[in-house]
């Protein structure tokens, strides 16, 4: 999809809560997927690169609530 | 502590809670209004519950809000077969809008000694923008009358 394609409210309040919408979703995709992503094994570096964020910001992100769910994390491949 | 300073405290931690919950990385201002809803005991409490928004309606509301800000741009929640994570991340700071109605809350009273928990329902619904007017114009709740309602409480000295 091109950026002319994506869907643009007439109503700028409708267009501005739109992206804040769609940052809760993209934030809840992303629990959902990091999480997915160390159960398959990956490694932090490797699920950094793939979301094109630092290890340290994931890990900040993302650690501490894995560990409690009890998601077995591996440091390096 | 006083008793308003443990009842904001309170506020902070269940709307902490609530974006917890909610998988949001603040806690944004529609949050403090579900744990306004959620602390009983208090006339903010009283407003909301008489115009039928308790927690689960306020909560029912942002669902209603989130799905339908998200449709403006082509996209269903249906789409995404979300798996819940297994534990949120803990939200680890407040965000701009419930800074925005503490601020607002703190303003309408007339000093510290005066600061209830009808005023930061105040702050809270004193915006015409964002996810709060939204999610309560979609649930048929008038915003404006809500505010002159909470307004009539403070004349008495209700806690």
């Amino acid at each position: 999809m091109s950026a002319e394609d994506v869907p643009v409210p007439k109503d700028p309040a409708d267009a501005l809560a739109a992206v804040v919408a769609l940052r809760l979703l993209a934030d809840r995709l992303e629990d959902a997927a990091v999480e997915q992503a160390m159960r398959a094994g990956w490694s932090w570096p490797d699920v950094a690169e793939a979301l094109g964020v630092t290890r340290q910001a994931v890990h900040k992100r993302h650690a501490k609530r894995l560990i409690a769910a009890g998601v077995t994390l591996r440091r390096r491949r | 502590m006083s008793a308003i300073d443990h009842y904001i405290n309170a506020v902070i931690e269940r709307g902490a809670a609530e974006a917890q919950e909610d998988g949001s990385a603040a806690t944004e201002a529609h949050h403090l209004l579900l744990a306004i809803a959620a602390h009983e005991g208090t006339t903010a409490h009283r407003v909301l519950a008489t115009a039928g928004l308790g927690r689960q309606a306020i909560r029912a509301a942002l669902d209603r809000e989130f799905e339908h800000s998200l449709s403006t741009v082509g996209v269903t929640l249906a789409s995404f077969d979300l798996p819940k994570p297994s534990a949120a991340r803990t939200p680890s700071k407040v965000g701009a809008t419930a800074r925005l109605a503490l601020e607002r809350g703190f303003a309408a009273a007339t000093g510290k000694k005066d600061l209830r928990p009808v005023h930061l329902l105040l702050g809270v619904l004193d915006t015409e923008i964002g996810t709060v007017p939204r999610a309560l114009a979609l649930a048929g709740a008038d915003r404006v009358d809500l505010m002159a309602r909470a307004r009539e409480t403070l004349a008495g000295e209700s806690w």
